[in-house]
C-alpha cells in the first residue's frame, strides 16, 4: 500500500512558547482511516489545523509534512511555513459545524461550482454536471443544488460539506468531529458514506472524534490524544484489545457503561394522560402522548432523535409551555397542569431540570454560591454555607468552588454545578434534558454514575431524555421510545434492549456503533 | 481576576481604553479644580483687558473675551457644566433605557409591542422643535435642559437593551431560574439586569458623548442654561463672534469639547471591543 501522508515531529506552541502539542509523528496509507480520539482540549483539532496551516494567531506549528511516497521538493512541506499548496488538493478539512462552515447566503450549487471552477478549472457547464455527480455520490437529490444551507437538515448539510471537500479531489480528508452533532441514525449514514466514498476511493481519512465507539467503528488505526500528547497509536483492534495507557483504559471503560439497578415498582409520582401539544402554525401535534407514568424513585429514559418531541414533553412537564386544555398532568395527586401564579412557582420546587448545554445554563455573572442559593432562597430553605457545601459535595465538588464564577469550570464540572443547583430546590423529580450529550465520553460516564447515585441515595425520580440508547441503558429502569411526538414503545430497560417490539426501537438500537468488544475481536 | 490588585488590572487594559480613561479623568479633575487656580472671576467684566491674547505674564493663560473675562476660568467652568449635564443626562438615560428595554425584551408579547411603539413615537417627535418650545414656555432652566437631553438620548439604548434582553430570555440559564420558581421580577433583577448592565454601560459612554454634544449644540444656539452660567456651547458661540480678531476665544473651548467627545467615543469603542467575546 502506498503512503499518502506522513507527519514527523509536529509540535504546536502558543505565542509565549508554551507547548500545546508535544512532538508527534504519524503516517497514513491510501484508503486507510486514522482515528484520533481524546477529550476536548486534548490537541485533536490543533493537529488537524496545523496540517492545513490554519492555526489561529499566535499559535505556531513546527515539523515536517510529506505528501505521497517520494520525498521531493514539491510534496514535502515545512509545517511552520506556507501550506496553501497543501489545502484543497492535498488535504481537505471538514468541521463539525456545517452551518457555520457553509456560506449562509449562497446556494449549495453555487458554492460547489465555485470550488470546481477555481480548483479544477472547469467551465460552468462542466462544473454543473460534476456538482450533480458529487451530490448523487453523497446520496443527495440534484434539487439540493439550489438550496441554501439553512434550508436543509443537519445530516444533509454535513453531506454537502463532504461534497464540497471532495470537489477538490483531495488525497487526504480530515473530518474533525464532523458527525458528533448528528443523531445516531444520521451519524450512521454519514459514517457509511465516508466508508464508501472516501476510503472506498483510496482517499486517506483522518477521523477525529471524542466518542471512542464511533471512531473505532471506522478507523483502521487509532491515535489516543490526552492533554497535548499522543499517548499511543496502533491498529484499532490492538489499541482496544491491549491498551498501553491507563487513560486509554478509562476511555474504553467509559464506553462500556454500567447497567442501571432496577428500582422496585411504586405508585406514580407523576402521571400524564392524553397530553397534546401543537405549536402555533404547525400542521401536526408536536406531542401526542396518551399515557406516561413516572414512579417514585424510578428512572425513566425517553429516547428518540431530534425533533421527535422529547424536549417538548420536558417543557410540558416543567410547565414552560402555555397551558392547554388538552389532557392532564398529575403530580403527586395534584393537578400540576392547572396551577398558576404563586402556587405554580411554589410547586416548581418539586420538578427541576438539567439542560444540555452547561455553558449556557449557568448565569455567567453569578458566583456559584449565589447560583446555588437562589432556588433555596426562593423556597425558603436555609442558604448558609454549610448547606451549599453539602450540595457541592453531593455532586463531587469542593467547597472552594463556591466563590468562583461558572467560566472557571470545565464542561463536566459545570454540568455537576447545574445538577447541584437543580438539587438545591430539593426536588422530587429531576428532568435531565440531553444532559450528557454535550460531554466527552469519560465525563459522560462520570455524570451518569452521579445521576445513578443521586437516584439511589435520595429516592429521586428521574426523567432522562437522550438520543443515545447506551446512555439511556446506563441509568434507566424503563425506556420509552418516542417518534414524531408519539411514544411508540415503553418497556423495562433490559426487555427493550434485548427484545424491542417496535420497528423504530430496532432502528435506534441498530444505529448504535457496534460494541467495542466486537470491534476488537 | 477579582483578586488582582487594581493598578495591575488597569495596566492590562487595551491601550485606547487606558488612554481614554486617563484623559477623561484628567479633564474631569481639571473641570473641578482649574477655576480655582486662576485669580480671575468668570463673570466680572474687565474693560482694561478686552480681547487680550493668551499670555503667562498677564495671568490670562487662555486670553480674555470681548468684555475682558478670563477664558481659562470660563472654559473649565463651561466644561464642568457641560460634563455635569452630559453625565446626569446619561445616568437618566441609563436608568430609563435599561428598565424599559429589559421589561420589553423579557416580557415580550403585547407589553413589548406597546413599549416599542411608544419608543417609535418618541423618536419620531421633532426633538429640536420640542426643546425650543419647552425652553420658551418654561424658561431656560438646568432641570429642564437635563430632562430634554436625557429624554432624547435614552431611546437608542432602550432598543439595544431590548434586543439583548429578548436574546437572554431564550437562554437556558433564564429558563433554569423560571424552573427554580423565580418570579418574573426576580428573574429580571437577578439574571437579566446584571447581564444587560455591561452592554448598557458600553452604550452609555457613547450616549455621554452625544449628550455633551447636544448640550453644546443647544448652548451654541442660545438655548443652553441661562446666563451668566455658560456651557462650552455658549462659549463657542461667543468665540465665533470674535474669530477674526481673537481666535483664542474659540480655540480653547473648542479643544476642550473635542477632547471630551473624543474620549467618550474612544471609551465606548474600546469597551465594546473588550466586551465582544469574538475578540477574546
Amino acid at each position: 500500500m502506498s503512503c499518502l501522508l506522513s507527519v514527523s515531529d509536529l509540535r504546536v506552541e502558543d505565542g509565549r512558547g508554551r507547548e500545546l502539542l508535544s512532538p508527534l509523528s504519524f503516517s497514513l496509507d491510501a484508503g486507510q482511516c486514522l482515528g484520533i480520539v481524546g477529550e476536548s482540549g486534548s490537541g485533536k483539532s490543533l493537529t488537524a489545523l496545523s496540517l492545513c496551516g490554519l492555526l489561529p494567531e499566535p499559535l505556531q506549528a513546527s515539523g515536517h509534512l510529506q505528501l505521497g511516497d517520494e520525498p521531493d521538493a514539491a510534496s514535502s512541506f515545512d509545517l511552520s511555513g506556507d501550506l496553501s499548496a497543501v489545502r484543497g488538493g492535498g488535504i481537505a478539512l471538514v468541521f463539525q459545524d456545517a452551518l457555520a462552515s457553509l456560506h449562509p447566503l449562497r446556494s449549495i450549487g453555487s458554492q460547489l461550482r465555485e470550488t470546481l471552477c477555481v480548483r479544477r478549472a472547469m467551465s460552468r457547464a462542466q462544473a454543473d454536471v460534476e456538482a450533480r455527480q458529487l451530490l448523487s455520490r453523497m446520496q443527495l437529490p440534484g434539487a439540493m443544488l439550489s438550496r441554501l444551507p439553512h434550508q436543509v437538515s443537519g445530516g444533509q448539510r454535513q453531506r454537502m460539506l463532504l461534497a464540497l471537500a471532495l470537489a477538490t479531489q483531495p488525497r487526504v480528508l480530515i473530518a474533525d468531529e464532523s458527525t458528533s452533532a448528528l443523531d445516531p441514525q444520521v451519524q450512521a449514514s454519514v459514517l457509511d458514506l465516508l466508508r464508501r466514498e472516501v476510503l472506498g476511493r483510496g482517499i486517506g481519512l483522518i477521523f477525529i472524534g471524542h466518542d471512542l465507539s464511533v471512531v473505532a467503528s471506522l478507523a483502521d488505526r487509532l491515535a489516543v490524544f490526552h492533554r497535548g500528547h499522543l499517548l499511543e497509536q496502533g491498529a484499532t483492534a490492538s489499541v482496544i484489545g491491549q491498551p498501553a495507557h491507563d487513560y486509554t483504559r478509562q476511555l474504553i471503560a467509559a464506553v462500556r457503561l454500567p447497567a442501571a439497578m432496577p428500582a422496585s415498582p411504586t405508585s406514580p409520582l407523576l402521571s400524564l394522560r392524553n397530553l397534546r401539544v401543537r405549536y402555533p402554525g404547525a400542521e401536526r401535534n408536536a406531542l401526542s402522548v396518551d399515557a406516561l407514568d413516572i414512579g417514585r424513585g424510578e428512572a425513566l429514559a425517553l429516547v428518540g432523535e431530534s425533533g421527535s418531541g422529547k424536549s417538548t414533553l420536558a417543557k410540558a412537564l416543567l410547565r414552560l409551555l402555555p397551558a392547554s386544555d388538552d389532557g392532564e398532568i398529575m403530580l403527586d395527586g395534584m393537578r400540576w397542569d392547572r396551577l398558576s401564579g404563586a402556587a405554580l412557582r411554589r410547586t416548581r420546587r418539586r420538578v427541576q431540570c438539567v439542560f444540555q448545554d452547561p455553558y449556557a445554563s449557568l448565569d455567567p455573572r453569578q458566583r456559584i454560591d449565589r447560583l446555588l442559593a437562589e432556588p433555596r432562597r426562593i423556597h425558603g430553605r436555609s442558604t448558609d454555607r454549610e448547606s451549599l457545601i453539602t450540595l457541592l459535595a453531593a455532586v463531587g465538588l469542593d467547597a472552594d468552588a463556591l466563590v468562583r464564577y461558572p467560566h472557571a469550570f470545565s464542561g463536566g464540572q459545570r454540568q455537576r454545578i447545574a445538577i447541584a443547583r437543580a438539587l438545591a430546590a430539593e426536588p422530587d423529580l429531576l428532568i435531565a434534558d440531553e444532559a450528557v450529550s454535550a460531554l466527552d465520553a469519560r465525563v459522560r460516564g462520570e455524570i451518569l454514575a452521579l445521576l445513578n447515585r443521586l437516584k439511589a441515595q435520595r429516592g429521586l425520580s428521574l426523567l432522562f431524555i437522550t438520543h443515545d440508547m447506551d446512555a439511556a441503558a446506563a441509568v434507566a429502569d424503563r425506556i420509552a421510545v418516542m417518534k414524531d411526538g408519539v411514544i411508540v414503545e415503553c418497556a423495562a430497560a433490559m426487555a427493550l434492549l434485548e427484545a424491542p417490539r417496535h420497528d423504530y426501537s430496532r432502528v435506534l438500537l441498530a444505529a448504535r456503533p457496534a460494541p467495542l468488544s466486537a470491534q476488537a475481536g | 481576576m477579582p483578586d488582582t490588585p487594581l493598578p495591575r488590572r488597569f495596566a492590562r487594559l487595551p491601550a485606547n481604553l487606558r488612554w481614554s480613561l486617563l484623559t477623561l479623568a484628567a479633564l474631569i479633575v481639571l473641570a473641578l479644580v482649574a477655576p480655582w487656580l486662576s485669580p480671575f472671576d468668570p463673570e466680572t467684566p474687565d474693560w482694561n483687558a478686552v480681547l487680550q491674547p493668551p499670555s503667562l505674564a498677564s495671568g490670562h493663560w487662555f486670553g480674555t473675551d470681548a468684555i475682558g473675562r478670563d477664558i481659562f476660568v470660563r472654559s473649565f467652568l463651561g466644561l464642568r457644566l457641560s460634563l455635569l449635564i452630559g453625565l446626569l443626562a446619561t445616568a437618566m438615560a441609563l436608568l430609563i433605557g435599561l428598565c424599559w428595554g429589559a421589561v420589553a425584551g423579557y416580557f415580550g408579547g403585547r407589553l413589548e409591542r406597546l413599549l416599542m411603539r411608544l419608543l417609535d413615537v418618541f423618536s419620531a417627535l421633532p426633538f429640536l422643535l420640542l426643546v425650543i418650545l419647552l425652553l420658551a414656555l418654561f424658561g431656560r432652566s438646568f432641570a429642564l435642559l437635563l430632562v430634554a437631553i436625557g429624554g432624547y438620548v435614552w431611546i437608542e439604548l432602550a432598543r439595544v437593551v431590548r434586543a439583548e434582553a429578548a436574546r437572554l430570555r431564550g437562554q437556558p440559564f433564564v429558563t433554569a431560574a423560571v424552573v427554580a420558581g423565580a418570579s418574573p421580577w426576580q428573574v429580571l433583577r437577578w439574571h437579566l439586569l446584571p447581564n444587560l448592565l455591561g452592554l448598557a454601560l458600553v452604550y452609555a459612554s457613547l450616549i455621554a458623548a452625544n449628550a455633551v454634544l447636544i448640550e453644546s449644540f443647544l448652548g451654541f444656539l442660545g438655548l443652553g442654561v441661562a446666563e451668566p452660567a455658560s456651557g462650552l456651547g455658549s462659549l463657542l458661540h461667543d468665540g465665533s463672534q470674535e474669530l477674526d480678531q481673537a481666535p483664542w476665544t474659540l480655540l480653547f473651548p473648542a479643544v476642550l469639547l473635542v477632547a471630551t467627545l473624543a474620549c467618550f467615543q474612544q471609551l465606548g469603542d474600546a469597551l465594546r471591543d473588550a466586551m465582544d467575546p469574538r475578540r477574546q
